[in-house]
């Protein structure tokens, strides 16, 4: 909830240093004073906390097949019903929130924490904001030319590049997040270099320059912190696009591998079997994908109404 | 303004000529063998080594990215000291010869040892000849020959050579014959003269799949447009009109969310209702030839997913605009004045909130693609998206390479046409 408590802190404005707790319980005040912000970040967290107890919630692991029950409906025994391969669905639904909120699986036994779409949105950032800085604080050539390269890369229509991205690397999750990432890049570089060229005309800045600071020094010490406010709102949306974006690669069996429990890959699945009579395999991780998606995008869009009634 | 559309044109030549060179690195660097593709896992090492000799694809890639740019005829002709000729035959298949002095058309094969030449008179008659003064001896004492062979390729025959060459032919198989050629140039033209190459997935030249696909997503496309834009503009107007009324908060928010649902998520709804709960629509599109016409009714459900997306976000781009125009003070000097309501709204308010979306929308045609894409994949229907992600991961280079190629100049083009729109629209702007 980083988020939260810098929108909080940019909005509100405190007169002095207010510490950690008082920074969340303003960002929670702004939050719940807006009807739609309420109900995304319940919707958000809903999900949160499915994939973070998700082996409490259920018995089923994620890929215990169970041959005698494939395909079927809702059941006291599987409440979301199964899958084609009698897998249980709400275990697989809960799993693969996990993989898009909660971890980041590199191999079948190591994983990193933090779901696959927030280190997409991380990567990009960071690939991002450093482009954009070297682009804004130095200017001249190298401006030209980073510029020229991101305008050539957004003209790129954005299915393309991740279909390229991900066939040619193969699909898995880490070649996810570097499809997201490099998707991601010129947008983050273009919003931090327009904050740069604002900022870099500052007094501070022409006296860590006085200084003989490093030009790394400035960029990162003295030029970023002071661009993050508009940074992190704008992060907030770009995880709900990747959410979005790692559904669509999996729906395009671009995804993680077979058979871990990936949403996308769930629906291009089950869509096989809507017409057979079966539904259910295919329309819960839809629900899922577009609850989650959703509930994102109320919370980013009513905490930016919010902040900006506040300023 | 031309300086500024020529700039433009030339940047976005120089784009698809990048974007072009990267895809072609990405997809050498990248796992999986389209040999194994096209001839199945089963396939020797001989006869893999054979099908990539003959195909080109042994090539550095430095040399296959040029053949595939400007064609492989000029180092054709290099090789063989002969002019060569690319022809149409009666039966619509693309043959090249070799033009010999007389100016009669040539090609050869090996029968044994024996060269035989076909050739072809100007007026259309074909015979074949032994034409083995042609060999020319190399300084080890073996007799060579750079010659253009039966199947579109020129080649290096080399006299008592024992070289197995295996070529597949759909339908019947392996052919093993021994004698073939030491070193293949396949012909083309090269895509900058207007032949992307043939493609390994479907054996057929890109260009003539390639338009079809086209034209059925645009005819996709084309129907969401027209009934997205009248829809999505006045709905936007309607919630701009007051802001943060009932109307308002609606529209805006069902907006939001057809607009960040994915679209394969609102494609599985539409199915599951309409063809699957009220059994009205068909939920997947088979088509014949006559694709898209012959079922209409198949289009619908393809439509509708694409219409709802796209539905979203022009009413919230439209909605914003409108929004603040309303807030503007000469909206407000035009109320004091007294003048009726719906005129302030038509003749003040309207045509200045429509600037915004209209441009927006031009810029959003990148977008649109991706959605095309995945309702093709949702619905089975057969249009450029579904081509071009089969080809993708078939790594079935020259229809990967004029897909990206078509997509890159519809999404650069018109992002310049919107530019160009939007001095009409707004004077202010100037581009220098």
């Amino acid at each position: 909830m980083t988020a939260t408590e810098e929108t909080a802190d940019t909005a509100t404005l405190p007169p002095e240093r207010t510490g950690f707790f008082q920074n969340i319980k303003n960002g929670m005040l702004i939050l719940l004073s807006s009807k739609t912000a309420t109900i995304g970040l319940i919707i958000v967290l809903f999900w949160v906390f499915a994939a973070l107890f998700a082996p409490l919630l259920t018995p089923y692991s994620p890929t215990e097949q169970d041959w005698r029950a494939p395909n079927q409906g809702p059941t006291m025994k599987h409440p979301l019903g199964t899958d084609e391969l009698g897998r249980d669905l709400w275990s697989r639904l809960i799993y693969g929130a996990r993989v898009v909120l909660i971890t980041l699986p590199i191999s079948d036994r190591t994983w990193l924490p933090i779901g696959t779409a927030i280190w997409g949105v991380v990567a990009s950032l960071l690939f991002g904001a450093t482009l954009g800085l070297l682009s804004g604080y130095r200017g001249g050539w190298i401006d030209e030319i980073i510029m020229r390269f991101l305008d050539a890369m957004m003209s790129i229509p954005i299915i393309l590049l991740y279909l390229i991205i991900v066939t040619a690397m193969g699909a898995s999750a880490l070649n996810v997040v570097i499809a997201i990432a490099i998707v991601g890049t010129p947008g983050v570089a273009r919003l931090v270099r327009s904050l740069t060229l604002d900022i870099r005309t500052r007094d501070y800045i022409r006296a860590a320059e006085t200084r003989g600071e490093s030009t790394l020094f400035i960029m990162f010490v003295e030029i970023l912190p002071n661009a993050k406010g508009p940074i992190i709102i704008d992060a907030m949306l770009r995880v709900g696009y990747a959410i979005f974006a790692m559904g669509t690669l999996g729906f395009l069996g671009l995804g993680l591998p077979p058979p871990s429990p990936d949403w996308g890959s769930m629906v291009a699945k089950g869509r096989e079997f809507i017409l057979s009579g079966s539904p259910w395999a295919a329309l819960w991780p839809s629900i899922a994908i577009a609850s989650l998606v959703v509930g994102l995008n109320l919370l980013a869009d009513g905490l930016r109404e919010e902040t900006m009634r506040y300023q | 303004m031309l300086k500024f559309i020529v700039r433009r044109f030339f940047l976005m030549l120089l784009t698809m000529f990048l974007v072009s060179m990267a895809v072609f690195l990405i997809t050498e660097s990248s796992p999986g063998n389209v040999a194994k593709n096209v001839l199945g896992a089963f396939i020797t090492p001989e006869q893999e080594a054979s099908f990539l000799a003959q195909t080109g694809l042994d090539k550095p890639i430095y040399l296959r990215y040029l053949y595939w740019l400007v064609g492989s005829d000029w180092h054709g002709e290099m090789k063989m000291d002969m002019p060569l000729r690319r022809i149409t035959t009666e039966d619509d298949f693309v043959e090249w010869w070799a033009v010999r002095k007389d100016g009669a058309l040539v090609r050869w094969n090996l029968e044994g040892d024996d060269l035989t030449a076909t050739v072809r008179t100007a007026d259309g008659k074909v015979f074949k000849e032994p034409d083995n003064d042609r060999w020319t001896a190399d300084a080890k004492g073996v007799s060579t020959f750079w010659g253009v062979d039966l199947q579109n390729h020129v080649v290096k025959w080399e006299k008592g050579s024992d070289k197995k060459v295996w070529t597949f032919v759909v339908g019947s198989g392996w052919m093993e014959t021994t004698g073939g050629p030491i070193r293949y140039i396949p012909l083309k033209k090269g895509f900058m003269r207007g032949d992307p190459g043939v493609s390994f997935r479907t054996g057929r030249p890109v260009a003539k799949s390639i338009f079809i696909r086209l034209r059925n997503s645009l005819v996709l496309a084309g129907i969401a447009f027209v009934i997205v834009m009248p829809l999505a503009l006045l709905l936007g107007i309607i919630a701009g009109l007051k802001e943060g009324s009932f109307k308002d908060r609606f529209l805006s928010i069902s907006g939001m969310m057809f607009s960040v649902i994915p679209e394969f998520a609102t494609g599985i709804f539409l199915t599951l209702i309409f063809s699957y709960w009220l059994n009205i629509l068909p939920g997947a599109t088979v088509f014949g030839q006559q694709a898209p016409w012959e079922r209409p009714d198949m289009l619908i459900l393809p439509v509708l997913t694409l219409t709802l997306i796209e539905l979203g976000y022009v009413l919230r781009i439209t909605r914003s605009s409108m929004a603040e125009v309303m807030r503007s003070p000469y909206i407000r000097t035009a109320f004091l004045k007294g003048l009726p309501y719906w005129r302030v709204v038509f003749k003040h308010a309207v045509r200045n909130a429509l600037i915004a979306p209209i441009t927006v929308i031009m810029l959003h045609v990148n977008w649109l693609m991706g959605g095309i894409v995945i309702v093709e994949v949702v619905f089975g229907y057969p249009g450029l998206g579904q081509y071009l992600l089969k080809s993708a991961l078939y790594k079935d280079i020259n229809a990967l390479e004029a897909g990206t190629m078509i997509m890159v100049l519809l999404a650069v083009g018109t992002q310049l046409c919107a530019d160009i729109i939007y001095t009409f629209l707004n004077p202010r702007i100037r581009y220098s």
